[in-house]
């Protein structure tokens, strides 16, 4: 089909569009992060896209270095909430996946708690504002308010759903006489999911951990109310720079913003290989 | 070296009976083909051989002993599945090995049996490729090779070679009838392939869903079938089945020279069992609906009175489209059913 200059220019203009809308916040939270505090706030002709001069200060300050006169030093640092999220998010995806995978291949094979994925379905469909409150009141109960532990302990809870859906159709999809011949040739149940299932699985195993990191890397609701001072995340923590004197610290936030950001890319760039493959496994006839 | 049997299995899914009360016997070194359309049981008769699905009613046994408690391992059967399930994160070796690897054999020995089924079966040269580099020839050589680098005491195979190309098929069944007969085992080979079936078995089951209708060697089914379903099964073109007044009779279409049996409903004419002549100016004619030329022989579709005949005549023959035809048959070629399909013997 051919398409006329005028629709394809329009074409062009909607897709700039959109990606401007997707970037340009981004590029202002990278710009930001390393502008000094001078300008942070400016206005009118000392507003600019990239920073005047360009300092670490901002990253100096979340870790503890007051590398100006304006602010105060923080009384604590982003080290521990960055160790906080990152211990958290990393648990709490262990646990869903381990969690997940499980039951989403004993439904796939074998009918095994043929109504799960209902009972999944209302757990996701409850305000988790509604469940939060008796959810506090357990974890105090249970000592786990304010740690990592807790916080992994109901990441994995969350997120369990979105593992089980997710490598639940990934089982379904994988031809089962792959497995059934693996039994034949000498293997037993637990053997063929070693030797065949998982290794076959590497790709969709990936892509769904990627996408429960995420969820548990970016939440804020469930870290804000589960934990007070010892074991905050990076976003509640986020939510606390400012200072009395200055308002809101920018830089700052961006400069931990953009810590924020690597995990999740990083981890991203690291399974890409796997991402597009395991994203489309279902979609392609092998 | 295995004889298997079935005697009264059945096996049920839900409503669905998908084997129904069937009992046979394959003897060792046989190769036996089960036939049928598609779900008339016969990949579920496989599965309950390997093990993969358990009898609900009856009892399975190889060389006599009852295996319906045994689990697929411990069988000792190798299979080559329908879609060839060859393991894609493996290569073509680790394909082949695992068999023996899973078994726990010694590395000289797997490395000479790789060796020998390699050779076997011309892969040598792929053996390091991934399932998903190879050609379909390929990946079903592969996976038989997995199925023989073990030496199981029997062979099952679910329509294997039916992604292949037409050409490909054809080489590659008289191949496996080779290896089978070198191999010296027992091959239990499911397809919904006639020409395949009748090219390759020793002896062939005729299914109908689920419950065996014939068993026998081909020849014998194809000139004795049981009924006007297992008659239709086997041929091509098929069988022509024509209630028995078109055949005999002041009315017949169809000269039949010869006394259907009593109590004939219908009568079954191979379309290489009739004979197309020119109208003579007597009796009921045919009319030539369309001409299949196919080189060696050619197949004449002809209206007879609304009915389609298809009949096969070896070369060329001079015979044009919409002209008038007389057919007629000989007594001893025509098959006789009863009114509920049952072959009739003729007086």
């Amino acid at each position: 089909m051919r398409r006329s200059p005028a629709f394809e220019a329009f074409r062009y203009a909607a897709i700039l569009l959109a990606c401007a809308i997707t970037l340009v916040p981004i590029l202002w939270m990278v710009s930001m992060a390393f502008k000094p505090i001078a300008e942070w706030q400016a206005t009118g002709a000392d507003l600019t896209w990239f920073p005047k001069e360009p300092t670490l200060d901002n990253f100096r300050y979340i870790f503890g270095e007051s590398g100006s006169n304006l602010i105060v030093a923080l009384d604590r640092t982003a080290a521990k909430p960055i160790l906080s999220s990152l211990l958290s998010a990393s648990l709490g995806t262990l646990i869903a996946m381990a969690a997940g995978t499980s039951a989403a291949y004993g439904l796939s094979r074998f009918g095994a708690g043929g109504n799960l994925p209902l009972a999944l379905i209302q757990l996701r469909l409850f305000p988790p504002m509604a469940v939060m409150i008796p959810v506090m009141m357990m974890w105090s109960f249970l000592n786990l308010m304010d740690t990592w532990w807790g916080l992994a302990l109901i990441y994995g809870i969350v997120t369990l759903p979105f593992a089980f859906w997710l490598m639940k159709t990934f089982f379904d999809d994988m031809p089962r006489e792959i497995e059934e011949a693996a039994l034949v040739e000498g293997c037993s149940r637990g053997r063929v999911f070693w030797r065949i299932t998982l290794p076959m699985m590497r790709a969709p195993l990936a892509s769904a951990a990627l996408f429960v990191f995420i969820l548990n890397w970016s939440d804020y609701l469930i870290a804000l109310l589960l934990t007070t001072r010892e074991w905050v995340t990076i976003p509640v923590y986020m939510a606390s720079l400012s200072s009395s004197m200055t308002g809101q610290l920018y830089g700052a936030k961006a400069a931990l913003g953009l810590i924020a950001a690597v995990p999740p890319v990083f981890l991203g760039i690291m399974i890409q290989r796997h991402l597009v493959r395991g994203l489309t496994f279902g979609a392609l006839k092998q | 070296m295995a004889e298997i049997s079935f005697h009264n299995v059945t096996k049920r899914y839900g409503q669905t009976v998908a084997v129904d009360n069937a009992s046979f016997t394959v003897a060792d070194n046989e190769f036996f083909c089960l036939f049928g359309p598609p779900l008339s049981g016969k990949t579920t008769m496989l599965r309950l051989i390997l093990g993969l699905e358990r009898p609900d009613e009856g009892e399975i046994l190889i060389d006599g002993r009852r295996v319906n408690e045994v689990s697929p391992a411990r069988r000792n059967i190798a299979m080559v599945f329908q879609n060839l399930a060859l393991f894609p994160h493996m290569t073509a070796e680790q394909n082949v090995r695992f068999p023996l690897v899973e078994r726990g054999e010694a590395e000289a020995v797997i490395g000479a049996r790789l060796k020998d089924a390699a050779a076997k079966l011309h892969i040598g040269h792929v053996l390091h490729k991934m399932p998903a580099q190879l050609s379909g020839g390929e990946r079903q050589r592969v996976a038989i090779a997995r199925a023989l680098v073990r030496d199981p005491v029997a062979f099952l195979m679910d329509d294997p070679i039916s992604a292949l190309d037409a050409r490909l098929r054809e080489e590659t069944r008289v191949e496996l009838k080779r290896i089978q007969r070198e191999a010296g085992r027992t091959l239990i080979y499911v397809t919904h392939d006639q020409e395949e079936a009748m090219s390759v078995a020793d002896r062939m089951a005729i299914l109908e869903r689920g419950a065996i209708r014939q068993i026998g060697r081909p020849v014998d089914i194809y000139d004795h079938p049981a009924s006007a379903y297992v008659a239709q099964l086997l041929g091509a073109p098929a069988m022509n089945i024509l209630p028995v007044a078109m055949v005999q009779g002041g009315g017949g279409v169809i000269r039949l020279e010869g006394l259907a049996p009593a109590g004939t409903a219908e009568i079954g004419i191979r379309p290489e069992d009739i004979r197309v002549g020119a109208h003579d100016g007597h009796g009921a004619v045919a009319k030539v609906w369309e001409v299949e030329p196919l080189g060696g022989t050619t197949v004449v579709t002809l209206d007879v009175g609304g009915r389609m005949l298809r009949a096969l005549m070896r070369g060329q023959p001079d015979i044009r489209v919409a002209t008038a035809v007389t057919l007629s048959v000989d007594l001893g070629r025509a098959h006789f059913f009863g009114a509920g399909g049952q072959a009739l013997r003729r007086a």
